[in-house]
C-alpha cells in the first residue's frame, strides 16, 4: 500500500473536510491564477497590440506619450529615404488629428481622426465590410465603390461603433472639421466618403475612430502642417529584423527616436507597467500564504486527530518515511484537486475582471488585462507543488516525531 | 532459544512533581514459544514494560537484547525493522486503519515489508481464514464489531510471522463471550509456534498463559 494510496483512501473517508479543503484551496489557487495572469497580461496584450499593426519599428520625433510628441517634420521625405534602405520592407506615415463629426441630424461628437499615407495594406485595423484604404486613395480620390461616393472627398474607414451610432454604411458621407467640442471655429465641415467599416486595435472604449488617407488628413484645415507626422511605422525585412532597421534609420537620421516593438515594449514593462507587477507580486505571495496556513491547518488538525492511529502504525514497524510520504500525499491531494478546481474557476474570473478593467477610459479596446499563457499554468503548478509541499512539513514533523509509546499512554488513557 | 532478555530495565518518567518510575529493575527472559501474562494493579507499569520488551520506548538504564541484537545500540531505523518483522503488536483498542478494509490492514505491514503481491495476497488469504473472517475480507473496521476488529488486528500482528506478540489489554474492550474467543485465537497462535507476552486484568485470560507474572509498583513479583 502506497503512500498515496493511504492519502487517496483517508481524503476520501474524511469527506467533509477534504470537500473544505479542496473548496478552500480552489477560490485561494484561482486568486493567484489571476495574480499571475495579470503579472504579464498586459505586456502580452500590449505587445500583442503594437505587433498586429504589422509593423515592427516607431520612429518619433521626440519621447514621451504621443499627444506630447513633437511632430516629425519632412515626413514624405524621410519615408522615401527610409524605404530605400535595404532592410526595410515598408514605411506608413502617420498622423493623428482630434476632430469634430456632424451627423445628418446635426449631432456633433469627437473623433479622432488617424491619416497613413497610402500604399500600405498594413494597419491598426482589421476591415469588416467595404474596402480599405490603398494607394489608388492617394492619387486618385475618383476610385469608388459605388455610385453615391463623391468623387472628390477624401475617402475614410470608420470603426463599427460609428458606423452603428450614426447609422454609416460605405457610400455615406460624413461631415468633418478639425477640433474639439466646445471650441469655437471658422473651419468648414468637409466630406469625407465611408468606403469601409473596420475595428481598430488601438481605440479606446467610447471612442469613435476614423482612418483616411494623408491628404484626407491635410485637407481638415488650413492650420494643419502639410508634411509632419506624428510616427512614421516602418516594417523591416524579415531577413534582416527589426534590430538592423532600427541602426540603419537611427544612422540614417540620427536626431530622431528609433524603437523596435520590442523595445516600445520594454520601455512599457519598466514604466508603465511596474505597478501591475508589483500588485500581483504582492497578492499572490499572499494568496500563497493563505494557501499553506490552510492546508497546514486542516492538515495538522487532521494529524493530531489521528496521533493514536499514526503511533500505532509506527509501533507496527511502519517507517518514519512512509508516514511522511502519506502527510506528504494528503497535502499534494488537497493542493492538486483545489489547483485543478482553480484553473476553470480562475479563468472565469478572470474574464469577469478583465470586462470590468476594461470599461476603464481612454484604455484602447484591444488591451486586456489578463491574458491566458501556458507560462501562467507551469508557473501556477509549480507554485502549488511548492505550496503542497511546505503546508506539509509541520503536520509531518508532528507525525515523525511522534513519541510512539507516549503517545499510547496518552490515547489509552484518553 | 531465547527471544528477548531484558536485564535490569528500568524506565523513570520525569514529571513537574518528581520522577516516576513507572519499571524499577525488571529482569526476564522470553524463550521462543513461551506464553507469558502480565497482571497487576492500573499504573504497576504492565504497558511500560511491555513497549520496552517491543522496542517502542528506550530503557532509561539497564540493557535489552532481542534476538541476541543489543536493541539500546540500534538505530530508529533497525529498531523499527525489528517491529515491522519480529514483533506483532494487539492494542487494546485495535489501532486498524479505518479507510482500509480488513484485507488492506492485514497486508500493510507486508507490503512495508515488500514482501512480493503473490505472497502477500496468499498470506492475507490463509491469516483471514485462520481468525475466522474470510467473508469479511472487503469490510472496513466501522463494519465489523469489537471482536472481529481485535481478531483483525491479531492478523495483522501476524502478518510478518512474528517471533514475539506483544497485546496490550487485548479483551479490555471486549464482553466476556468475545474476549473467550480471542483468547482462544491467542493459545492457537501459540500453539502454533509464535511466542506471546499479555498485559492484561483479565483473570482467566492470564490464567491460559504458561507464565504469570505479577507486576507491583513497577517491579515483577512472585504470583
Amino acid at each position: 500500500m502506497t503512500g498515496f494510496a493511504l492519502a487517496r483512501r483517508t481524503a476520501a473517508r474524511y469527506k467533509t473536510r477534504t470537500t473544505l479543503a479542496v473548496a478552500g484551496v480552489a477560490i485561494i489557487a484561482a486568486l493567484n491564477f489571476d495574480m499571475l495572469l495579470l503579472s504579464r497580461g498586459l505586456l502580452i496584450s500590449f505587445a500583442d497590440m503594437i505587433d498586429s499593426a504589422g509593423f515592427d519599428v516607431r520612429v518619433t520625433g521626440s519621447t514621451g506619450l504621443p499627444a506630447l510628441r513633437i511632430p516629425v517634420a519632412g515626413a514624405a521625405r524621410l519615408a522615401d529615404d527610409i524605404r530605400r534602405l535595404p532592410e526595410v520592407d515598408d514605411v506608413a506615415i502617420v498622423r493623428f488629428e482630434p476632430a469634430l463629426l456632424r451627423a445628418a441630424d446635426g449631432r456633433e461628437r469627437q473623433i479622432s481622426l488617424v491619416g497613413t499615407s497610402g500604399g500600405s495594406t498594413r494597419g491598426g485595423w482589421t476591415l469588416l465590410r467595404g474596402r480599405d484604404i490603398d494607394s489608388r486613395d492617394s492619387r486618385d480620390s475618383s476610385n469608388s465603390i459605388d455610385s453615391n461616393e463623391s468623387a472628390d472627398s477624401p475617402p475614410a474607414v470608420i470603426t463599427r461603433r460609428l458606423a452603428a451610432d450614426f447609422g454609416l454604411e460605405p457610400g455615406s458621407v460624413l461631415r468633418v472639421r478639425a477640433g474639439v467640442p466646445g471650441e469655437r471655429s471658422v473651419l468648414p465641415f468637409l466630406s469625407y466618403r465611408v468606403i469601409g467599416v473596420a475595428n481598430f486595435s488601438f481605440e479606446a472604449a467610447g471612442e469613435y475612430t476614423v482612418a483616411t488617407t494623408l491628404e484626407g488628413s491635410r485637407a481638415l484645415g488650413e492650420g494643419n502642417p502639410g508634411d509632419e507626422a506624428d510616427v512614421v511605422l516602418v516594417a523591416s525585412k524579415p531577413e534582416a529584423g527589426s534590430d538592423a532597421a532600427v541602426a540603419a534609420i537611427a544612422r540614417l537620421r540620427p536626431d530622431l527616436h528609433v524603437y523596435s516593438n520590442q523595445e516600445v515594449v520594454e520601455q512599457f514593462n519598466r514604466n508603465g507597467f511596474a505597478y501591475f507587477r508589483q500588485i500581483s507580486l504582492v497578492l499572490s505571495t499572499t494568496t500563497a500564504v493563505f494557501t499553506v496556513l490552510l492546508v497546514a491547518t486542516l492538515l495538522t488538525v487532521s494529524v493530531n486527530q489521528r496521533l493514536g492511529e499514526i503511533a500505532a502504525l509506527r509501533a507496527i514497524g511502519i517507517s518514519r518515511r512512509h508516514v511522511a510520504g502519506m502527510l506528504l500525499w494528503e497535502s499534494a491531494l488537497l493542493v492538486g484537486l483545489g489547483g485543478a478546481i482553480a484553473l476553470p474557476l480562475g479563468g472565469a474570473l478572470a474574464i469577469g475582471l478583465d470586462h470590468i478593467l476594461r470599461r476603464m477610459p481612454g484604455l484602447p479596446e484591444q488591451l486586456h488585462f489578463f491574458v491566458f499563457e501556458p507560462r501562467a499554468v507551469v508557473l501556477h503548478a509549480a507554485l502549488l507543488a511548492a505550496t503542497g509541499v511546505v503546508a506539509a512539513l509541520y503536520p509531518v514533523r508532528i507525525a515523525v516525531t511522534l513519541p510512539i509509546a507516549a503517545t499510547m499512554r496518552r490515547e489509552l488513557g484518553s | 532459544m531465547t527471544i528477548v532478555d531484558a536485564r535490569k530495565l528500568r524506565r523513570v518518567f520525569p514529571m513537574p512533581a518528581g520522577p516516576i518510575e513507572a519499571v524499577r529493575d525488571v529482569s526476564m527472559s522470553i524463550a521462543g514459544g513461551e506464553y507469558v501474562a502480565i497482571t497487576g494493579p492500573s499504573g504497576c507499569g504492565k504497558s511500560t514494560l511491555l513497549q520496552l520488551l517491543g522496542c517502542v520506548d528506550t530503557a532509561t538504564s539497564g540493557s535489552l537484547s532481542f534476538e541476541g541484537r543489543d536493541i539500546g545500540r540500534l538505530s530508529e531505523i533497525e529498531r523499527t525493522r525489528i517491529r515491522l518483522l519480529r514483533i506483532g503488536f494487539v492494542f487494546q483498542r485495535f489501532f486498524l486503519l479505518p479507510m482500509l478494509t480488513a484485507w488492506e490492514n492485514i497486508e500493510l505491514p507486508q507490503a512495508e515489508a515488500r514482501i512480493p503481491a503473490r505472497a502477500r495476497i496468499a498470506r492475507t488469504r490463509e491469516l483471514l481464514e485462520y481468525v475466522g473472517l474470510a467473508e469479511r475480507a472487503n469490510h472496513l473496521p466501522s463494519q465489523l464489531s469489537g471482536g472481529e476488529m481485535q481478531r483483525v488486528a491479531i492478523a495483522r500482528a501476524l502478518a510478518n510471522r512474528p517471533a514475539l506478540l506483544l497485546a496490550d489489554e487485548p479483551t479490555g474492550e471486549l464482553d466476556d463471550e468475545t474476549g473467550e474467543q480471542v483468547a482462544a485465537l491467542f493459545d492457537r497462535v501459540n500453539r502454533d509456534g509464535t511466542a506471546i507476552v499479555l498485559v492484561t486484568h483479565n483473570g482467566p485470560l492470564a490464567a491460559r498463559a504458561s507464565v504469570r507474572l505479577v507486576m507491583k509498583s513497577g517491579m515483577v513479583v512472585p504470583a
